[in-house]
Order: C-alpha cells, then sequence, then structure tokens
C-alpha cells in the first residue's frame, strides 16, 4: 500500500506543483495574463527580494506546519500551494540565476521547478504520515470527529446566520428563511443561509433583475425537489397530525 | 512584466489566456486526486485542518449539504473575483472549491465512483477545472457587464474563514471530554502552538495523540 501511496504522491505532487508554478509566475503579468495563485503569494514572493536562502527559509517555516497536520489529521494546509511550493521552487531556480524575469517571472521554469519539488514534498508528506501508526489515528479520530462536527452542526450555521442577519436586512430575510427551511429539509441550514446571502446581496445590488430572478426560481426548485425526493412533505403532513390525501401519495410512489 | 512584449503575452501558451484552463485544469485534477487519497486513505487532503474535518464529518454521518455549500460558495466567490483581478486564488477556488466542495456534492449524491478509484479522480478534476478556467477566461472577455454584484461573496468568504478558526479550541474541548491525559496533552500541544505563532489546531491534535499513545482510552 505504501508503494501505491508513493506512486499515487508523485503524479499529484507533480500536477500540482506543475500547475502552481505556471500559475504563480503568470501572476507576474496580470492582469494582462491571467494568473493563478493568491494575493499574498504574490506579495510574499515579491518580499523575499529576490534571495534563495529567504526564499527557501520562509517556505521551510510553513512546512513544518504542514507536516505536522499532515501526520495529525491528512491535511496539507493550503499553505503548501500557497508558500512552499512557489518559495522552494523560487529558491531553486534563484541559486544558479540571480535575475527574476528570468526566473521567478517565467512560467516555463517556474512550473518545471515547482513540478520537481512538488513531487518530493507531496511524497514526503504523505508517504511519512501513513507510516503513522493506526493507535495514534484513533486517538485524532475520537477526538477530531466529534469536534468537526460540532463546527458542521452547530457552529458554521450560526456564524453563517449570524453573517447573513448583518450583511443587511435583506440577506438577512432570505437567509432566515432558506436557512430555516434547509435546517428542516436538507438537516443543516448552511446551504439555505449562503443561497439566502447570495440572493439578498445580488438584489441589494443589482434589484430585481434577470439574473436574480432566475437565481430565486432556481432555489425554489431545489428546495421543493428536495423536499419532495427526501419525503420531507409526506413527515411534514404526518406531523401536524393530518391525512396524507390517496392521490399525492400515488405521485410519490410513481415517481420512485 | 517589462521584459515580455505584449503581443507575446497573448499568443504565447505560457502567456496566453487560451492555456489557462489548461493550467487550472492540471490543478484541479491534483487536487481532486488528493481528496481521493483522503477518501481512501484518510492522507493528503489539499486544505487546512479545520476546511478538512468538515468533510471527514460527511463521511462520517453522510450528510454532505454544509461542506458542499461552503466550497461551492467559495468557488463561485473566487471565480467572480478571479476574472475581475486577473489572479484566481488557489485556496478558495481549487483546494476548496473543487477540492471539497464539489466531492462532498457527489458523494451527497451518492456518486463515489471519482473517489474511490485514482484516474476517475484525476480525469474528473481535470475537467472541472478546465470548465474553471474557461468560465473565468469567458467572464475576463465580457468584463462581467453583466452585472457589477459580488453576490455577498464578501459575507460567505468572511464567515467560512470564521467558523474555521473555532476547530482549535473545539478540539481541545472534546479532548477533554474524552479522557483527562487526551485533554491535558491537547492542551499543552495548543498552548505551545500558540506560544509558536501557528494556528492551535494542529498543536491540539498532535498534544492529544502523544498523550493518547501513552495513556490508551477503551474505544
Amino acid at each position: 500500500m505504501l508503494l501505491m501511496i508513493l506512486m499515487k504522491s508523485l503524479v499529484i505532487g507533480g500536477l500540482v506543483g506543475f500547475a502552481v508554478g505556471a500559475g504563480a509566475a503568470r501572476m507576474f503579468h496580470a492582469p494582462t495574463t491571467q494568473g493563478m495563485g493568491a494575493f499574498r503569494t504574490l506579495g510574499e514572493l515579491n518580499s523575499c527580494e529576490g534571495d534563495a536562502a529567504s526564499h527557501f527559509s520562509f517556505g521551510l517555516g510553513f512546512f513544518f506546519n504542514a507536516w505536522a497536520s499532515s501526520v495529525a489529521a491528512g491535511a496539507f494546509t493550503q499553505d503548501i500551494d500557497h508558500r512552499i511550493i512557489p518559495h522552494w521552487g523560487a529558491a531553486a531556480l534563484m541559486s544558479r540565476n540571480k535575475n527574476i524575469a528570468e526566473t521567478m517571472h517565467n512560467p516555463k521554469k517556474m512550473a518545471i521547478a515547482c513540478g520537481l519539488i512538488g513531487m518530493v514534498v507531496v511524497a514526503f508528506l504523505n508517504s511519512t504520515a501513513s507510516a503513522v501508526p493506526p493507535s495514534l489515528q484513533i486517538t485524532a479520530v475520537k477526538v477530531l470527529v466529534p469536534a468537526a462536527n460540532l463546527l458542521v452542526n452547530i457552529i458554521m450555521p450560526v456564524i453563517f446566520w449570524l453573517a447573513a442577519i448583518e450583511a443587511g436586512k435583506r440577506s438577512g430575510f432570505w437567509g432566515t428563511i432558506f436557512g430555516g427551511l434547509a435546517q428542516l429539509i436538507m438537516g443543516n441550514a448552511v446551504p439555505g443561509l449562503v443561497l439566502g446571502i447570495l440572493i439578498g446581496k445580488g438584489v441589494d445590488d443589482g434589484g430585481w433583475n434577470k439574473i436574480t430572478k432566475t437565481m430565486m426560481s432556481a432555489v425554489v426548485l431545489l428546495f421543493v425537489l428536495s423536499a419532495f425526493f427526501r419525503g420531507f412533505d409526506l413527515e411534514m403532513i404526518q406531523s401536524f397530525n393530518l391525512a396524507i390525501p390517496a392521490w399525492y401519495e400515488l405521485i410519490h410512489s410513481t415517481l420512485k | 512584466m517589462t521584459e515580455f512584449p505584449s503581443e507575446e503575452l497573448r499568443t504565447d501558451f505560457w502567456f496566453a489566456d487560451w492555456s489557462f484552463p489548461f493550467f487550472v485544469g492540471l490543478l484541479s485534477a491534483g487536487v481532486f486526486a488528493g481528496t481521493h487519497m483522503y477518501y481512501v486513505y484518510g492522507i493528503g487532503a489539499f486544505n487546512e485542518v479545520a476546511f478538512v474535518s468538515m468533510l471527514r464529518a460527511g463521511m462520517d454521518t453522510g450528510v454532505y449539504g454544509a461542506v458542499a455549500a461552503f466550497g461551492a460558495s467559495f468557488l463561485f466567490a473566487r471565480i467572480i473575483e478571479g476574472a475581475l483581478v486577473g489572479i484566481l486564488d488557489v485556496g478558495g477556488a481549487i483546494m476548496t472549491g473543487v477540492g471539497l466542495g464539489i466531492p462532498a456534492m457527489f458523494l451527497g449524491a451518492g456518486v463515489t465512483y471519482p473517489l474511490d478509484n485514482f484516474f476517475p479522480a484525476l480525469a474528473t478534476g481535470m475537467v472541472i477545472g478546465c470548465a474553471v478556467g474557461g468560465i473565468i477566461i469567458l467572464a475576463r472577455k465580457f468584463t462581467m457587464n453583466q452585472s457589477n454584484s459580488t453576490f455577498g461573496a464578501d459575507v460567505m468568504m468572511g464567515a467560512g474563514n470564521s467558523s474555521g478558526r473555532f476547530l482549535g479550541p473545539l478540539i481541545v474541548i472534546t479532548a477533554i471530554s474524552v479522557s483527562i491525559p487526551i485533554g491535558v496533552g491537547s492542551l499543552l500541544g495548543a498552548l505551545g502552538f500558540y506560544i509558536w505563532n501557528k494556528p492551535i489546531t494542529g498543536g491540539a491534535i498532535l498534544g492529544a495523540m502523544l498523550f493518547g499513545s501513552l495513556f490508551p482510552v477503551a474505544i
């Protein structure tokens, strides 16, 4: 299994590194060229002022953090694409040529250098993380899973709900309606809150135009269909102590 | 942006608009396959611990609505932003959107094939990434003249990022409820990472693991 993980990691690291390297170099030519990375990556690459050693040590600081979370939870952190690969790629190129226009700003060279570094980094992180004894991972799972459940089921709905309310009357209104419906139908309010914010802010900025109206119809359709196919409608009628009409049950049984 | 003539920036493979979807496709293929690694082996997801554990929660409960909405809202927001500013944010669009949101949608719909298998994962990621890159280039061509609204993208991302911060303290709290030694270990780990100016989530988990191996609890 370890060999399998290693092979897959080399492929994944190569792909990601190649693309991140090319995207990072393209950022230096934005907005003429569409770049890919992040503004903070651009700023941090510039802040190293073409010095290979500072690029390397900058990446190294984040590498240890990425290693710790890979071992602990199987997550590389976003820093692997934002910081470690682009900085080490730049460091590798600059150790031979100090001219940043010919190295860090060149998508071809960055893509190749970062592709190789990505292969090594991803393979290293995955093979060391998979070597952690299972007894250790049991503890991590016992702690992490309940915490993640609390995050997803309690914290996220609350934060998104408050964000919708604080973003203005309209997004608060639609967020509350759709959030509540999503909690009822889908078991989690976050999807509804996101859609409520989307519609509320869309109408705030552009009024009820073609885009927002289409969006609204799509959202209503989404809720109606998921309520129907999850059997929420039947459950609701029964919970209110009402009888389900025979023709309605017939529609359900024929469509399923 | 001085040494290359602008004509070359438009036509050369490494700079052109038409090659952008290809680069996004390669990145998405890798990141989506990283999520496959996480789904199968429990390692190798390209994201923060807090965001990956949302996917973990979905895998354990079978309810993927929250993580799917979370990822999709980031993807949507970053596509709009990327087309406007000329830099696509890799963290929000690819690592969170393509790496978590879209797999969560697949899994929520009961489609496990692209996540169970390596090469289908690569292919799925490639197709999705090319689509994302293509949408951005198209949006750039029309420079978003349809609408100048961001549709609350900033609100959603603000909420998304602040919910990630809750995981560290939550881990310490659940570690303490598992057993006293694991709780103490988690607390010390979090404190150490805090002093070291790192996010406390990683330290809290490592501390819990270390003390859990010294003082094991019955499952």
